[in-house]
């Protein structure tokens, strides 16, 4: 334990150590947090979601906080439901059976464009009357444009720039302009201020009713954007940490256990089994490892969990053997190797009770600096189109932005979201991987 | 004066090591050796490929495909039987190709089939290509794949080449300045070689080809490509700065940071020590005594560093749109095209085999402790 | 032992390395003189600060020297006050060579043997190559090195027949002074035997000077004419060889004498209780009286070095 703590305080000496553990302690809470509150079903699903799902969010929304760093204001979507109280109902009955619903929603504009799109979900329950609505759009200038009037079915769906009526009425095909510009002023200028949209619903029986979502389709969207499904990209940055951070620890872990151990074992057993080892890690120095995950991945299976064991099992192999090697040899010769053979120790008790503990400090800086490779080998898999099928990854957004030209079209948040992630993971167990080789490397010591 | 009692234990162990050890002699029987080796090492990885990829019996749809476009071509364009119903060519042709499978072995047991199938990718007999084809038309696997080789050499060539001089050189100022400044920011950016070649790509092409627009976003050349043969030259220079730069960056920091550690491990040597107490100039010690005795473990990192990029370059090529045959592997997922991509994993192998004997024998070369048939003291 | 005659003069020489606990004192005033073609032999426990005092005088300070003064007079001049590229070219290896400890990896392993030892001819004397190689065919004769070995490289060779090429390397530029530190420790009882003789034998032919250290007494004694002791950073007694070892001044180094076995006579070997001071603070007043069996009250105060016939003792029982 006191080696522990001593070898601790000696790490907090290194600011790149500390930065390195904020990091990763930063991740380690997000992913927790992810896991809590979504869950794995939840996510997938959702993930995999199309317009049912997804309706809601604009395509191609860049996230809402672009607008603290631009001077010209983009319109931020929303949405509002009746159905959760965040839109204002009032119900008045009237006699027989009619009753009149007053829906209405306020909300400040002081964007300076117009929205992409408004759009009313209008659910009806009814038996055979339909209800009636009519849609109304109120300005701060006190203008009310009437939008539309419907028989409204179980559900309508009105979207306000592709309303015949509504062109007909404002003279334009570019209703949203319309509906959010000054009228006094002659260059386009959007009119600042609370805009009401006023909704009256009429139903002709006793147990219908109306409900209505209300979809305001900004350029901008949520923490992180949305894509060209219009999922919204904080499900998949947020679920991608964990994944990430598994995929990366399971596959250094796994890796460098595995490597220590055939290496103690070579050593020790020497002979044919030494040999046997050598021979295979020069055959896995010339197997082409991508290519190879690349095959299995295109023709069998992009599990994710096939990935990472076909990662562990080519990963093991490699030159570390060989260094590993190097300093089990030196504690082969020691003596108090020679004093356990004397008393009988089993091979096995030797190798794991007494080369193997004197290894691991110098395996721990190795693990950690491997895990940035592991975890971009994950992502690198996905943008490759080899993601596993189903998990939100961060990989797999880089893959999507990339084959819908994010780059080209100046959507540069689809691709800086995950990269930045990306680097941030990367960074941080680099960081401490290297704090820690400077502590635990024994050959370092003397600089 | 040799009066000395020179024992004659000591000097019989002196006497052994008289054998013939002429640079050239040593190097090439090494490199001789080694190659044998490889081919070996190389024959294995191969059939383990083959082993992977014919789990699924991919390798043998390959052959299948083979053999069907082959007869039926030579039926058709056979003038011998241009006067025969189609009828007739079909069940011809279904002959045919019932007897070449026979005599391919395909319906004798996978062990068989598998050494024929090793045979074929050894001398890159490897089929063709089921969507995919080269830029001059043709669908031969091989043909497509050693076109955009060239591309990749490139790429790879210029940048590793670069990363290693311009390491190593740096690398060895900087030891000299331990603790400097240089020297505190080159341990502050290793951390940033977490990052493979493809991630700074995408930074890069974002900074310099979107928004200040002074490099181009991908390829090989601009399009319509200069027919003056200069020109051509600049432009693919021009192209291939972004793409080296990311390979280059994103190794380029650890890499001065670990040759930077090995000379000053190894300055501290007592040899060092000794050629300073000689009085010998620091110039001449840094060439001799620092540089020369670290070269061999310097390549050897190097060529662990080499093996890496090669891992990754599929995915640098795609994000440039470079025409190696990384990018020709990632169009051939897309399109699920079995035979590339098994082809490619076996150039692949080749690639990395004929790598790591080139190293290998610049490390003989280098280290003067290398003799026959061991590999010295890696 | 007049001064002004003395080929190496060392006054108040100072070497402290900077760590991590603090400043390791290890050369700490150190005064010594050595006259043309004398060999003097250095004595003390490992960590009292001898090899130290090799690199001190040769000006091999590591990466963490801290402080570095005094006064080092080569035939009269104080190479003290030379910068770094004139003593570079003027003392190292032309006035001072070096044999160091475990020749084995003093050796560059990837440049030929004969190279080697060359490149101080080259570089000092400035002759070309051919030259500087007939030259090392020369001092390989001298210290009985077979002259095939010039083409050969450090792995090639035993241990004893490369401590002898870093001899040859030493005489190469035929310096006046050459320091060897521990030249024999890790050889072998004959080879140790033949390496003395052939340092005897330069003596005699080339006149050079010796500083020997070692802790290895015995064997050195054969090559002596004075011997210098050193405890904890500092020189405790200096006379010549012969009256040393029939009668050692400093209670350190009879207790020295003591511990060292003889050939006859039937000896219970002695032992120093104790152990050495740290050198990263090194107590005041007489450093060796915690372990002295002679100690007095006198003792807590530094003791002055006192000349007694031509000896010099740093001890108040000589006071």
């Amino acid at each position: 334990m006191t080696v522990l703590k001593r070898n601790l305080r000696e790490l907090i000496r290194y600011p790149s150590a500390i930065i390195g553990i904020v990091i990763i302690l930063l991740l380690l809470f997000v992913a927790v947090y992810a896991l809590v509150t979504i869950p794995y079903s939840e996510a997938v699903g959702k993930w995999a979601g199309g317009e049912a799902v997804w309706y809601q969010n604009p395509k191609y929304a860049a996230p809402a906080w672009y607008n603290w760093f631009t001077s010209k204001k983009q319109p931020v979507s929303f949405l509002v439901k009746t159905a959760d109280g965040s839109m204002k109902k009032t119900v008045t009955p009237s006699d027989q059976d009619i009753s009149t619903m007053d829906i209405e929603y306020s909300f400040d504009y002081q964007y300076d464009s117009p929205p992409q799109e408004l759009t009313t979900y209008i659910y009806a329950t009814f038996a055979d009357k339909f209800p009636f609505t009519s849609i109304s759009w109120v300005t701060p200038d006190n203008r009310t444009i009437r939008i539309a009037d419907y028989q409204t079915d179980h559900k309508l769906v009105v979207r306000f720039s592709q309303e015949p009526k509504l062109q007909k009425r404002l003279k334009t095909d570019q209703v949203m302009a319309a509906l959010f510009q000054d009228p006094k002023s002659k260059e386009p200028k959007i009119l600042k201020g609370t805009y009401r949209l006023v909704m009256t619903s009429t139903t002709f029986e006793k147990n219908s009713d109306v409900n209505v979502e209300l979809v305001l389709h900004g350029d901008l969207f949520g923490w992180a954007g949305t894509d060209l499904y219009r999922r919204d990209l904080l499900l998949p940055l947020l679920y991608g940490t964990p994944i990430a951070l598994a995929f990366g620890l399971f596959a250094a872990l796994g890796t460098s256990l595995l490597t220590m151990i055939i290496a103690a074992v070579g050593t020790w057993y020497a002979g044919w089994v030494d040999e046997l080892i050598q021979r295979i890690t020069e055959i896995n120095l010339v197997l082409p490892f991508l290519a190879i995950l690349i095959m299995v991945g295109t023709f069998y299976s992009r599990s994710i969990w096939l990935m990472l064991g076909l990662t562990i099992i080519l990963s093991i192999f490699s030159g570390t053997i060989k260094s590993y090697r190097a300093i089990f040899m030196q504690s082969k010769e020691s003596s108090y190797i020679e004093a356990a053979r004397a008393y009988g120790a089993k091979n096995s008790r030797i190798i794991f009770s007494y080369l193997i503990p004197r290894m691991v400090p110098l395996l721990i800086p190795a693990l950690v600096s491997s895990v940035p490779s592991y975890v971009f080998l994950e992502a690198s898999l996905a943008v490759l189109g080899l993601g596993d099928p189903v998990l939100p990854t961060w990989g797999k957004i880089i893959e999507s932005a990339e084959s819908d030209g994010a780059l080209y079209r100046g959507l540069y948040y689809w691709v800086l979201e995950p990269a930045v992630l990306l680097m941030i993971t990367g960074l941080g167990f680099a960081m401490l991987g290297f704090a820690l080789d400077r502590i635990f490397n024994p050959r370092l010591r003397d600089i | 004066m040799t009066s000395e009692i020179i024992p004659a234990t000591l000097d019989k162990k002196a006497e052994k090591k008289t054998k013939g050890e002429s640079t050239f002699k040593r190097v090439s029987i090494y490199t001789l050796v080694r190659l044998v080796t490889m081919m070996v090492t190389v024959t294995v990885s191969v059939y383990l490929t083959i082993l992977i990829a014919n789990m699924g019996g991919y390798m043998d749809v390959i052959m299948r495909n083979e053999i069907r476009e082959n007869t039926t071509q030579g039926i058709l364009l056979n003038p011998a039987f241009r006067n025969l119903t189609t009828d007739a060519k079909k069940e011809l042709i279904a002959k045919k190709i019932a007897s070449e499978e026979q005599r391919f072995g395909l319906d004798k047991p996978f062990a068989i089939r598998s050494v024929i199938y090793l045979r074929n990718a050894l001398t890159l007999n490897l089929g063709r290509a089921i969507n995919m084809s080269s830029d001059h038309g043709s669908k031969m696997v091989r043909n497509i794949l050693l076109e955009r080789l060239p591309a990749t050499l490139l790429l790879t060539g210029t940048s590793e080449l670069f990363l290693f001089f311009f390491s190593v050189l740096v690398a060895l100022s900087l030891s000299r300045r331990y603790g400097s400044l240089w020297d505190k920011l080159v341990i502050a950016f290793s951390p940033t070689s977490a990052s493979p070649p493809w991630f700074y790509g995408i930074f890069f092409i974002l900074i310099f080809a979107a928004i200040f627009k002074i490099l181009p976003f991908g390829g090989l050349v601009d399009s319509p490509s200069p027919s003056n043969k200069v020109l051509y030259g600049l432009s693919v220079l021009k192209h291939l700065i972004l793409p080296a730069l990311s390979v280059v960056i994103s190794s380029l920091f650890l890499s001065i940071y670990q040759w930077r550690t090995f000379f000053l491990i190894y300055s501290s040597e007592d040899y060092v020590e000794m050629a300073k107490a000689k009085g010998l100039q620091s110039r001449d010690i840094e060439r001799r005594y620092i540089l020369r005795p670290t070269m061999p473990t310097i390549i050897t990192n190097f060529a662990l560093l080499v093996i890496t990029l090669w891992t990754g370059f599929i995915i640098t090529e795609t994000v440039f749109q470079w025409p190696g045959l990384g990018i020709t592997i990632f169009r051939a997922i897309g399109f699920s095209d079995t035979p590339v991509i098994v082809g490619s994993t076996i150039i692949y192998a080749y690639l990395l085999a004929i790598t790591v004997l080139l190293l290998d024998f610049v490390y003989a070369l280098v280290d003067p402790r290398v003799k026959l048939g061991t590999g010295g003291s890696k | 032992m007049t001064d002004e005659k003395a080929l190496l003069h060392i006054e108040k020489l100072v070497l402290y390395f900077n760590t991590r606990s603090g400043p390791v004192q290890a050369v700490d005033g150190v005064d010594f003189s050595l006259d043309t073609n004398k060999a003097v032999v250095i004595v003390g426990e490992s960590g009292c600060g001898k090899s130290s005092l090799a690199k001190a005088i040769l000006r091999l300070l590591p990466r963490n020297a801290g402080t570095y003064s005094g006064k080092i007079f080569l035939e009269g001049q104080d190479v003290m006050l030379l910068d770094d590229e004139e003593y570079r070219q003027n003392i190292r290896w032309a006035a001072i060579s070096m044999v160091p400890q475990a020749a084995m990896n003093a050796l560059n392993p990837v440049i030929r043997v004969g190279e080697q030892v060359a490149e101080p001819a080259i570089v000092h004397l400035g002759v070309n190559k051919t030259d500087a190689l007939s030259l090392v065919k020369k001092m390989f004769q001298h210290v009985g090195v077979p002259e095939g070995f010039i083409s050969r490289y450090p792995f090639e060779l035993s241990g004893g027949m490369r401590q002898r090429v870093a001899i040859a390397m030493a005489l190469v530029t035929s310096p006046n002074l050459i320091i060897l530190d521990e030249p024999t420790s890790a050889l072998d009882v004959l080879t140790q035997a033949n390496i003395f003789n052939v340092l005897k034998r330069i003596k005699k032919e080339l006149g050079t000077s010796y500083i020997l250290i070692t802790h290895d007494i015995a064997t050195s004694s054969e090559l002596a004419d004075d011997v210098a002791v050193m405890y904890a950073g500092q020189i405790v007694e200096r006379g010549d060889a012969f009256r040393f070892f029939a009668q050692p001044l400093h209670p350190y180094s009879s207790a020295l004498m003591a511990s060292v076995p003889t050939l006859r006579g039937k000896k219970m070997l002695d032992f120093i209780i104790g152990q050495p001071p740290s050198l990263i603070n090194p107590p005041t007043g007489c450093r060796f009286a915690p372990r002295c069996p002679s100690r007095f009250e006198k003792c807590d105060q530094d003791p002055p070095v006192i000349e007694k016939e031509d000896r010099k003792v740093r001890c108040w029982l000589y006071a």
